[in-house]
């Protein structure tokens, strides 16, 4: 285990590139289709060139989304690299840090593009995931029971019951995040809520509400993560990858036993021993965190998860310390998957980067230094310790 | 839209002839008499490949519940409740509710296997067996 605190410091973020997600979701809306996913990822990454300033020559290896090829992206962008592979965000992040780590390469393009909404994917019915994979919200199908939010819900009704949590704290998330997206140019959803408008919102699946659930927009995402001393002198503002941690729950995951028995806690408390010690930091370093939100309840799951506060303790977290740029430890200080947009955990890593930077606008955390990053899709906790170098 | 389809790997289907014979079977590990669901070739664990297709008490309770208040299927129009269910052999079993229904907290209640006809197949649901199940 000692040798993964080699990890820490040795990779930086040095470039972040997105496409302009309220104008091609507004066009989307309006029945256009801006590009297909290659499209957006290509926009991204010319973005993300012209942010670290630095020439597409500089890249030797390409990371791509689950969402498109690495050959025919690789082909689209002129990249010919040393190392590639194919991840979701975050271990996108682990990967290109592995790799340089190991020496494979230098500089990481990450290239993420999604048309889920113009393409209509669905994560639910009878297509969702082609209809036939031993996927708990895919298998359970003959009992009616199907989509990622009604694996949230079930895990929500039993969760809320056991720790005494309100459905009124619950909906703290969805407020705070919306108050955050309202000072954020780049996010869609930016009136604010109440908790009065939380609490009188539609059930899609109950005990969860319309404004616990992600959104659906198209979109593209690319990172550019550089070894350290390769980024001090191609970045004038790199961000330091300061740790990062896994760890997978898979024994039950179907028949949902590690959601209602453990709601990942194990997980997350043994990547929480990993990435703090690291990065040599604690939750109380932290000054910010970036919560992969596809459903509300992942936060509260994080809070307690990785210490922030104890098991039991989450709801009153959320309502009397808080988690909004008002008040308490801001989390999602974009507006997140729930009402930024849904770059499934891509978008999280810019907010990081840029929070870390001072570049975040009205939306900036004061004296931002460290920024935790967590995510536990499918039982797969994941965090990264973003931080000035 | 299209109506809700079981998955059918190779595994998972005599798990539906047992169904539709109106029985619920699953698959107790020949080596360490562990129960397993979905049904896999495998023991999760202690690895043996070899089992039986053993018949359960039907006997469980809810550990957690939802309402669908959006359709996603044709054979489903909402509301209409899933719950899991812990099997007092130990799998938990995604199903339905049906019948009376408890008020307010279903979790934790005791439930009790039933077999119902669903569109073109026979599949398992669970009735209430609590206190007061027996009342309305
Ligand atoms: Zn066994």
């Amino acid at each position: 285990m000692a040798a993964q605190n080699d990890l820490s410091g040795i990779a930086a973020m040095i470039g972040v590139g997105h496409t302009d997600w309220p104008a091609d979701h507004a066009r989307v809306r309006a029945g256009d289709k801006p590009h297909d996913s290659y499209g957006y990822a290509a926009a991204a990454f010319n973005a993300a060139l012209a942010d670290a300033a630095i020439s597409r020559q500089d890249i030797d290896g390409l990371i791509v989304g689950p969402t498109i090829a690495n050959e025919r992206m690789g082909e689209l962008l002129g990249l010919d690299v040393r190392w590639g592979g194919q991840a979701d965000a975050m271990t996108a992040v682990l990967e290109a840090v592995a790799a340089i780590r190991a020496g494979y390469c230098e500089v990481v393009a990450l290239v993420y593009g999604n048309d889920q909404r113009s393409a209509a994917v669905k994560y639910g019915g009878p297509d969702a995931m082609g209809g036939n994979a031993f996927l708990s919200y895919v298998y359970h199908a003959p009992w009616g029971f199907t989509s990622q939010g009604a694996l949230y819900a079930m895990m929500a009704r039993r969760y809320l019951h056991e720790r005494g949590m309100t459905e009124a704290e619950l909906g703290e998330v969805a407020v705070a995040q919306r108050l955050a997206a309202s000072r954020n140019p780049n996010a869609l959803m930016r009136e604010p809520i109440t908790i009065e408008d939380y609490l009188a919102s539609r059930f899609i699946c109950e005990p969860l509400h319309l404004f616990d659930y992600c959104l659906i927009n198209d979109g593209g995402v690319v990172l550019l993560v550089a070894e350290a001393e390769k980024a001090r002198q191609i970045s004038r503002k790199p961000v330091s990858i300061k740790g990062v941690g896994r760890f997978d729950l898979n024994k039950g995951a179907t028949s949902l036993e590690p959601r209602l028995t453990d709601y990942y806690h194990s997980a997350q408390s043994k990547v929480a021993d990993q990435v703090f010690e690291m990065a040599g930091l604690g939750p109380r370093d932290m000054d910010a965190l970036q919560i992969y939100d596809s459903f509300s309840l992942h936060v509260p799951l994080a809070l307690e998860g990785y210490g922030y506060c104890r098991p039991g303790e989450a709801g009153r977290f959320l309502t009397e310390h808080g988690i909004s740029l008002d008040k308490g430890l801001p989390v999602n200080t974009s507006g997140g998957h729930l009402s930024e947009t849904y770059m499934q955990g891509w978008n999280h890593q810019i907010e990081a980067v840029r929070q870390v930077r001072n570049e975040a606008g009205d939306r900036q955390v004061p004296q931002c230094r460290h920024v935790h990053y967590s995510s536990d899709v499918a039982g797969k906790a994941i965090s990264i310790i973003y931080g000035a170098p | 839209m299209a109506d809700a389809q079981p998955v059918l790997s190779l595994y998972d289907e005599p798990f539906w002839a047992a169904m539709a014979e109106g029985r619920l079977e699953l698959q107790s590990c020949a080596s360490c008499a562990r129960f397993r669901y979905p049904p896999a070739p495998v023991c999760p664990d202690c690895l043996s490949m070899d089992y039986a297709w053993t018949p359960v008490s039907g006997r469980g309770e809810i550990l957690s519940w939802v309402i669908f208040h959006r359709q996603y299927f044709d054979d489903f129009p909402p509301p209409y409740n899933a719950i899991a269910v812990r099997l007092e052999e130990g799998p938990i079993l995604v199903s339905n509710l049906m019948g009376i229904m408890p008020v307010g907290n279903w979790i934790g209640e005791p439930v009790q296997l039933t077999c119902r006809q669903h569109e073109g197949r026979r599949q398992h649901a669970f009735e209430w067996a609590g206190a007061g199940a027996e009342g309305a």
